[in-house]
C-alpha cells in the first residue's frame, strides 16, 4: 500500500449522502425532535452543523456558540454565524464566562497555573449546556469529533467528545476539510487551522507536533496495520515521530471506551455485554 | 417445472429484533410481488430479525419449522408463491446452538433450508461468536427451478457455487447483509460466480442502517453471461421483478463451456493445499 495523499481522497458526494442518511435515520429512529450541537466556528463543528441541517432541515438543528472571555474570537463567531445563515439553522450564543468563574471559584484545589485542568473544564461546561438543551428540547447531542483527533485522544474526556452521535468520527481531519469544501463552506473555514480553544493561542498542529497532512497519513498507515518501519519507509518523517504518534494512539484508548471495570459477573458492560443499538 | 420464472427481489430494511413488524412487512411485499406476477420472492439475510442482533440473537432464534416459518408457510400457500428468506435458526437439540439460515418455502410448505457455511468474523462481523457453521450445500428441485442457496460471505468462496452448479443448480440465490464499504466486492463477485458457472444468480441485500452500518441494497438478478436482468435501488427499500428462462442456459453453456472444460484433478490439489495453508 502506498501512503500518499490520494489514499485520503474522498468520494465526497457519496460520503455526504451516507452521513446525511445516518443522521436522519438515527434521529428518526430515536423519535427525537432534532439535534443540538456546538458551533465553534472551526471546520469540524461547522461541517457537522451544515450536514445536520442538510440532512434534517435547519429547523431541527440548534447550534450553540459557547464562547468565554479568555478565548473569545470574533472571527470564529462570524464564521459560525455565516454557516448558520447559509444552511438555515438556528444559532444561539451563550457566554459561559460567568459559569466558568463560578465553577472554578467553588473548587478548593483550583490552581490558576494549571491551564489543562481549566481548559478541560471549559469543554465539560459546554457539554453541560449541550445536554441541558437536548433534555429540555427533546433532542440528541450531535458531536463533531473527527478521526484524527479521536485516534490521538486530542479531546477532553466527557467534554467535547461527549455526544449521542458523531457523524464525522470516521473521517480524518484532511478529509473533513475536503467534505467541508464539497458542501460549500468557504475556504476561510474549510482550511482554518484547528484549535480546541481551551486557552489563548492554542493550535492543534502545534500541540500535536505535526501537520495534519502528515499526521493523517501516519494514522492511515496505523489503521491499515502498517508497521512504524513501513510508514517511515514511505513518508519522509523521523522514526521517533511515528513511534510517538503510535504510542499516543494506543495509550489514549481509555478516552475512547466506556469506563473500565473488572470482570465479576456473567456479562460485563464494556467487555462481553454486546447489545445492538435499539431505538424503540 | 416452469421454464420461465419471475423472481421478485425484496430488498427490505428490517427493524432489529422486531419479528412481528418484520413479518407484517414481508407479507405486504409478498402480496405485492404476487400481484406483479412473481413465482418466487427472495428476502435478504436475517430479514426476519435484522442483522446486527449481537447478544439479542438468542431471543430472536426459532427452530425450523417454528412460529415464523409456519406463519410464512401459510402466506406462501395463500399467495401460491415460493419464497426464500434469512432467519436465526435455533437447533432442535440444543438451546444455544444457532445457525444463520436461509429457508425455502413453496406453496406446498417447507421445502428445506441452508445453513451458512462461511461465517465472517473479522472487521465489523462477529458471526462465529454466535453461529455454528453449516455443513451442507443442498440443491432443491422445485417448480421454480433447481435452486442452490448461499449466504453473503459464501460468495467469496467460488467452490460453494461451483459445487451447487455441479449438483445441478440452475439458479443460485445469494441472500446478503453487506455494508456499503464492501459493495464493490459483491458487485464483482456475483457477476463472476454467474459467468464462471453459467448459472442464473439472484442477489438480495439488506438495506437500511443498523449500528452505524449502512447496508447498500443494490440487489440484482444476473444472467449466466453476467448481464443484469433487473436491479433494485441503492440504499433504499425496493421490490423489483425479473424474468429468467432456463432455456437460455444451453446457449450460454455452449458459448462459455466452463462445465465441459472442468479439470477435476485440480480439486484434489486444491484440497491438499488448503489443508496446509
Amino acid at each position: 500500500m502506498e501512503l500518499k495523499d490520494s489514499v485520503l481522497k474522498l468520494d465526497s458526494s457519496s460520503v455526504e449522502a451516507k452521513i446525511k442518511r445516518f443522521v436522519k435515520d438515527y434521529v428518526e429512529k430515536c423519535g427525537t425532535k432534532g439535534v443540538v450541537l456546538t458551533v465553534s466556528g472551526g471546520v469540524d463543528s461547522c461541517t457537522t452543523a451544515a450536514l445536520a441541517a442538510l440532512s434534517l432541515g435547519g429547523k431541527k438543528v440548534l447550534g450553540l456558540m459557547l464562547p468565554e472571555e479568555e478565548t473569545f474570537n470574533a472571527t470564529d463567531i462570524n464564521h459560525a454565524r455565516l454557516v448558520a445563515k447559509k444552511f438555515s439553522f438556528t444559532l444561539k450564543t451563550i457566554d459561559i464566562s460567568q459559569t466558568l468563574k463560578a465553577c472554578l471559584s467553588s473548587i478548593p484545589i483550583y490552581d490558576k497555573n494549571d491551564k489543562i485542568s481549566k481548559g478541560n473544564l471549559k469543554a465539560r461546561i459546554r457539554m453541560v449546556y449541550l445536554y441541558y438543551y437536548a433534555n429540555r428540547l427533546g433532542r440528541i447531542v450531535c458531536g463533531s469529533s473527527d478521526k484524527s483527533e479521536t485516534m490521538m485522544g486530542y479531546f477532553t474526556k466527557w467534554g467535547d467528545a461527549a455526544a449521542d452521535i458523531a457523524p464525522l468520527m470516521d473521517l480524518y481531519k484532511t478529509q473533513v476539510r475536503q467534505l467541508a469544501t464539497h458542501i460549500g463552506l468557504p475556504p476561510e473555514i474549510a482550511k482554518k487551522p484547528s484549535t480546541p480553544a481551551l486557552w489563548p493561542g492554542q493550535l492543534a498542529e502545534k500541540e500535536l507536533g505535526v501537520k495534519y497532512e502528515t499526521l493523517d497519513l501516519i494514522l492511515y498507515g496505523l489503521e491499515h496495520f502498517m508497521t512504524t518501519e513501513e510508514i517511515c519507509g514511505q513518508l519522509d518523517v523521523p522514526t521517533q515521530l511515528v513511534n510517538d504518534i503510535k504510542t499516543r494512539w494506543l495509550i489514549m484508548e481509555h478516552k475512547r471506551r466506556p469506563p473500565l471495570t473488572t470482570k465479576l459477573g456473567y456479562r460485563t458492560i464494556g467487555a462481553d455485554f454486546r447489545l445492538p443499538y435499539t431505538t424503540y | 417445472m416452469l421454464s420461465e420464472v419471475n423472481i421478485a427481489l425484496s430488498q427490505i430494511s428490517p427493524k432489529i429484533g422486531d419479528k412481528k413488524r418484520n413479518l407484517n412487512h414481508m407479507k405486504k411485499q409478498i402480496k405485492q410481488a404476487k400481484e406483479n406476477g412473481a413465482n418466487l420472492i427472495v428476502f435478504p439475510e436475517l430479514a426476519l430479525t435484522g442483522y446486527t442482533l449481537r447478544d439479542t440473537v438468542y431471543e430472536s432464534a426459532e427452530p425450523i419449522p417454528g412460529p415464523s416459518t409456519n406463519l410464512l408457510t401459510e402466506v406462501a400457500k395463500k399467495e401460491n408463491i415460493h419464497m426464500i428468506f434469512g432467519m436465526v435458526e435455533k437447533s432442535q437439540k440444543a438451546n444455544a446452538v444457532l445457525y444463520n439460515t436461509a429457508v425455502l418455502l413453496s406453496p406446498k410448505g417447507l421445502v428445506g433450508k441452508y445453513q451458512k457455511m462461511h461465517l465472517p468474523t473479522h472487521s465489523v462481523f462477529e458471526e462465529k461468536r454466535y453461529f455454528r457453521l453449516g455443513y451442507e450445500l443442498p440443491v432443491f428441485e422445485t417448480n421454480v427451478g433447481k435452486l442452490g442457496i448461499i449466504i453473503c460471505y459464501d460468495v467469496f468462496f467460488p467452490e460453494t457455487v461451483r459445487l451447487l452448479r455441479l449438483k445441478g443448480a440452475q439458479l443460485i440465490i445469494c441472500i446478503s447483509a453487506s455494508p456499503a464499504v464492501r459493495s464493490k466486492f459483491f458487485e464483482a463477485l456475483i457477476v463472476a460466480r454467474a459467468i464462471e458457472n453459467t448459472v442464473f444468480l439472484a442477489y438480495v441485500n439488506l438495506v437500511g442502517i443498523e449500528d452505524g452500518l449502512q447496508f447498500w441494497g443494490g440487489s440484482r438478478l444476473i444472467a449466466p453471461n453476467g448481464s443484469v436482468i433487473s436491479q433494485a435501488k441503492y440504499d433504499d427499500e425496493d421490490l423489483v421483478i425479473g424474468k429468467i428462462n432456463y432455456g437460455d442456459l444451453k446457449r450460454i453453456e455452449t458459448f462459455v463451456p466452463t462445465l465441459r472444460d472442468l479439470r477435476p484433478e485440480l480439486f484434489g490439489f486444491l484440497k491438499k493445499q488448503a489443508e496446509n495453508l
